[in-house]
């Protein structure tokens, strides 16, 4: 029992200063805004992806060209995925956004994008390399199509 | 006596199959090595550049080898005989047969004991596996 006690505290060690549960809970990101407008409109997308009854978690991020929207589905829902992805497509296509839209529902990317927020926040990133690692996520969700 | 009287008199007296306590260990056993890939699988979107899309071949590698691994250390075979399908069916199973038949046939040599007989269980699940699969691809490219 000490042995396994022992393996579980050297194992938790080792993981990196974000927090793991961000893929099992709900995280509730703010939405970022690195375009550097003040407009609010990321905060829009994000109340208007919050309003979606079966997703129940949404990071926003808003680049210089590109609007990335990471989202979780209620598990159940799961079934219904692409209908999600094509409903939460149209209605942001709706609010006029003149960017490349990337929406996805991978636990990856949602990941990411709470990490580069929180990169963000701590100031361990230019507004820069922010928009070089948002392209870099967006380039890993279109990976796997 | 006919066959079909040897039959009724000796299923009076054969132990009865304990089949839901069966259902039940198989379904505990296959429901944790689930829990155990999905573990592997959140590790590796956690740690690595896998996505949930990517993600599959890895944790399908990982298991087999962990299978392979608990096979030769006789832990599997223990488990399997506690779990029946619950222990089979997941994909360790394959994993499992694999490395039981080389064990098995090593008396017989590298070549012709191991070598041949390695896929002996585990071949048909190959064979059947990528025939379905390229008729599947048949289909997704001609519709």
């Amino acid at each position: 029992m000490k042995k396994w006690a022992l393996t579980i505290l050297l194992l938790a060690g080792c993981a990196p200063e974000h927090d793991g549960t961000v893929i099992l809970e709900t995280a509730d990101p703010d939405a970022v805004q690195l375009d550097g407008k003040h407009d609010g409109f990321a905060e829009k997308i994000k109340k208007e992806a919050d309003s979606i009854e079966t997703i129940y978690d949404t990071a926003v991020i808003k680049g210089k060209d590109q609007l990335l929207v990471a989202y979780k589905v209620r598990h159940l829902d799961r079934f219904k995925m692409k209908d999600i992805e094509k409903d939460l497509d149209k209605r942001i296509q709706e609010m006029e956004s003149t960017e490349e839209v990337v929406v996805s529902s991978d636990y990856k990317i949602f990941l990411e994008a709470v990490r580069l927020k929180e990169d963000m926040e701590a100031g361990h990133l230019t507004e820069e390399e922010a928009n070089k690692r948002l392209s870099e996520i967006i380039k890993l969700k279109k990976e796997m199509a | 006596m006919k066959p079909e009287n040897y039959k009724k008199l000796a299923s009076k007296y054969e132990p009865k199959k304990p089949v839901f306590k069966n259902c039940i260990r198989a379904f505990w056993t296959g429901g944790l090595i689930c829990i155990i890939g999905q573990a592997v699988s959140y590790f590796f979107i956690f740690f690595f550049n896998f996505t949930e899309q990517t993600v599959g071949n890895p944790t399908v590698a990982f298991m087999i080898f962990l299978s392979m691994l608990l096979t030769g250390f006789g832990v599997y075979d223990r488990l399997g005989q506690f779990a029946g399908a619950g222990s089979a069916v997941p994909v360790t199973g394959f994993g499992n047969a694999v490395i039981s038949a080389a064990i098995e046939h090593r008396s017989e040599g590298f070549v012709q004991g191991v070598g041949g007989n390695m896929f002996k269980l585990a071949g048909s699940v190959i064979l059947f596996g990528v025939f379905s699969a390229f008729i599947v691809a048949l289909i997704k490219s001609v519709f």
